[in-house]
């Protein structure tokens, strides 16, 4: 694995200047760092506080991103600048978890407001999965995490996922130990309590050779919370590892979310990532995937439902770095209402990637004519011995498969909640684990059945 | 059953159906025969209710009540079947999913209890057995992929199983080699009763051997032009639609 020991960019004696700092928007959050630096982990680290030095200049000096960043065209955050969200105050409550249950999941982390509770390991987990909070082997043994922790800083890293590296206070490792094949999913479930509170998920994740895992990161709202959720994940599959990543966002409709996960692909590794999308008022997702070594392989899945005036943006890339790889990418979503989605998917092929083989497609179902979906391909090719394609699709409701149903007998409304759950189905049957799937199925029925569905026909 | 009288209907502005009245009652299994564009489709979807057709006149009455005021479900509730003559494809959505959620619907209208999944799954492959339809076709998403024959079994399949006291067959027998025909046109007569009637709108005469009739009508131009028993059928596999046409014409 081509892992390189995170550049100390920038310095201790490198700092923001809050009190000065021009930008309106980005001042609250030096603020908050200023306040609270003495007690974010690894600051007596030295690697590890001139890597956050370094993200918070840099996070001071490009703040938040606008329009007019080609990467964010479609999606303008200010309805999230609006507001001030700030770290919440650990109450020291756990969460009625039971609320939150999946049937069939045994190992559940949680974290209320981004801060872990309760011991890291959960009890009766497979003994070669280790698990520990970031801010514990910051204490005892930084070294353990030097080579990953930090990486995806280095490229495509906008003002959320910089003020996430500058800001975090707690997170999660997860090494998977060689060799282990652990079919039970392993569940990291996000608790939002404290309305505006600011929480920075930090997710690190290390599948070493050959192991075998699942992990499901679920984020869910205790009440109707508006809070702010800029979590950074990043995942390293050694050779031969095979991961099954599941995220899904159910959070309240008027959260706010910014997801970043970056994935360093090694060689013969696999990676199957679906993303599950039902709340928040503003949702990104940004995942890179980077397959660095020959015979690495990724299957992205997305689908998503919204109402109201949701807007949800996957925006996705695909790095093909090593020849021999294979990505292969199916987004579908539902759209009702003034909802509005955007799909950007980005493919590079990089000169030496040959025998590439990249496959993208992008379906939406528009139930309003007022929803809006925002789809782009972006394919950059350097290499000439490459299998690519992408399509993307979208439409209305089938009016003939309508007819058919109703002269069966069936309810309009009811035709129409098979033709859409049909719709999405072939994406949510990808879903490995049976009690994941049997969730993300109940979150889609859910959503559809509170769905007003604006084009009523029939 | 079924009355029709005086019906118009239109498509796009074009008038298809030209004021057609017939009387089908409870038994009896008519034959509507005509050459292409005759109207004959158009008749069996506007009983059915499908809205691309605009009825412009007339009316339809079906166990007493005013059909053309009825949504199509609840036609379909209410007892009425259309076969159809290109069933639709519905990626996504099992056969086996939709058949129930059908079925269920229709028996909780009656009155019926409705079937749990183990004594429905018993009911179905009996009844796919019975149209010479293999069990993974149950399991399949609605008609994708299926061959022109299989989607017609399909629909007999269906028409079994929901058993209404209307069938419309529309076009059943087109596509079909002769050995899939025998076996639609056995689900037709295993059907037939007493209390149950059937509407068989069919080009050929070939269909009414196996279902025989108790009455054939001839339309051309969106109306009928003749009605008679099963002999006019044999009449028109001799003589041809243009035949009867001419002696439309000067009759």
């Amino acid at each position: 694995m081509n892992l390189k020991t995170v550049d100390t960019a920038g310095s201790n004696s490198m700092h923001a200047q809050p009190d000065t700092h021009p930008d309106p928007q980005v001042r609250p959050y030096l603020d908050i760092h200023e306040q609270g630096r003495e007690a974010l982990p690894g600051e007596r680290v030295e690697w590890h506080a001139n890597w956050r030095h370094g993200c918070l200049q840099r996070f001071a000096d490009q703040g938040f991103p606008t329009l007019r960043d080609e990467e964010w065209r479609y999606t303008s955050v200010r309805p999230i600048l609006s507001k001030r969200f700030a770290p919440a105050e650990d109450s020291g409550l756990m969460p009625d978890s039971s609320a939150y249950r999946i049937e069939g999941i045994a190992h559940t982390l949680v974290f209320v407001d981004g801060i872990m509770q309760g011991p890291a390991a959960p009890l009766g987990m497979d003994a070669g999965i280790r698990v520990d909070s970031i801010s514990r082997v910051l204490e005892n043994d930084p070294e353990r995490i030097r080579p990953y922790l930090g990486k995806s800083a280095e490229e495509r890293a906008h003002g959320f996922s910089l003020m996430n590296n500058a800001l975090y206070r707690d997170g999660v490792l997860v090494e998977i130990g060689q060799g282990v094949r652990s079919d039970a999913p392993l569940e990291l479930l996000f608790v939002s309590r404290t309305d505006a509170a600011l929480i920075l998920p930090r997710i690190l994740i290390v599948a070493r050779n050959n192991s075998v895992a699942r992990i499901v990161e679920r984020h869910v709202s205790e009440t109707g919370t508006s809070s702010l959720t800029s979590g950074v994940g990043e995942l390293y599959l050694e050779p031969g590892a095979h991961l099954d990543y599941h995220l899904v966002e159910s959070q309240s409709d008027s959260a706010f979310q910014v997801s970043g996960n970056w994935a360093y692909l090694s060689r013969d590794s696999r990676l199957d990532f679906h993303t599950t999308t039902v709340g928040g008022a503003l949702v990104r997702n940004d995942l890179v995937i980077d397959m660095q070594e020959p015979g690495a392989q990724c299957n992205l899945m997305g689908a998503y439902c919204l109402s109201g005036r949701q807007h949800v943006d996957n925006f996705t890339t695909v790095v093909h770095s090593a020849p021999h790889c294979s990505s292969n990418e199916h987004y579908k979503g539902v759209l009702d209402r003034r909802s509005r989605a955007v799909f950007h998917g980005r493919i590079r092929v990089a000169p030496d990637a040959q025998q590439t083989d990249a496959q993208q497609a992008n379906n939406t179902l528009l139930l309003s004519p007022d929803a809006e979906i925002d789809t782009k391909p972006q394919l950059e090719i350097y290499a000439n011995d490459v299998k690519c394609s992408h399509g993307a699709t979208i439409g209305n409701l089938d009016e003939q498969a309508m007819f058919y149903l109703k002269s069966r007998g069936i309810d309009g409304d009811k035709a129409r909640l098979m033709l859409i759950r049909a719709f999405v189905d072939e994406v949510l049957e990808a879903v490995g684990p049976d009690s994941v799937q049997q969730h993300v199925k109940a979150l889609m029925d859910s959503k559809l059945s509170r769905l007003p569905i604006s084009t009523k026909s029939g | 059953m079924l009355t029709i009288e005086n019906l118009r209907a239109s498509v796009e502005g074009k008038e298809i159906l030209n004021g057609i009245s017939l009387e089908v009652q409870a038994g009896e299994v008519h034959a509507v025969m005509g050459p292409n564009g005759s109207g004959k489709s158009t008749l069996a979807n506007v009983l059915a209710g499908r809205d691309e057709y605009e009825v412009t006149g007339g009316t339809v009455r079906f166990k007493g009540q005013d059909l053309l005021d009825l949504e199509p479900e609840i036609r379909a509730r209410e007892g009425l079947f259309l076969a159809f003559q290109y069933p639709v494809e519905i990626p996504g959505v099992s056969n086996v999913h939709m058949l129930k959620a059908a079925l269920n619907t229709l028996r909780k209208h009656r009155g019926e209890e409705e079937l749990d999944a183990v004594s429905f799954l018993r009911l179905v492959k009996e009844k796919a057995a019975l149209v010479g339809m293999k069990q993974e076709f149950l399991y399949r998403s609605v008609n994708q992929g299926f061959s022109g024959g299989e989607k017609k079994r399909n629909e007999i399949l269906q028409m079994s199983l929901f058993e209404p006291s209307l069938s419309v067959l529309d076009e059943t027998d087109s596509g079909l080699d002769i050995d899939a025909l025998k076996i639609v046109a056995e689900g037709v007569n295993s059907l037939r009763s007493p209390d149950r009637a059937m509407l068989v709108v069919t080009h050929y005469q070939r269909l009414l051997e196996y279902i025989v009739p108790d009455y054939v009508h001839v339309l051309a131009h969106g109306r009928i032009i003749r009605s008679g028993g099963k002999e006019l059928a044999h009449e028109l596999e001799d003589r041809g639609y243009g035949w009867i046409e001419q002696h439309a014409r000067t009759a």
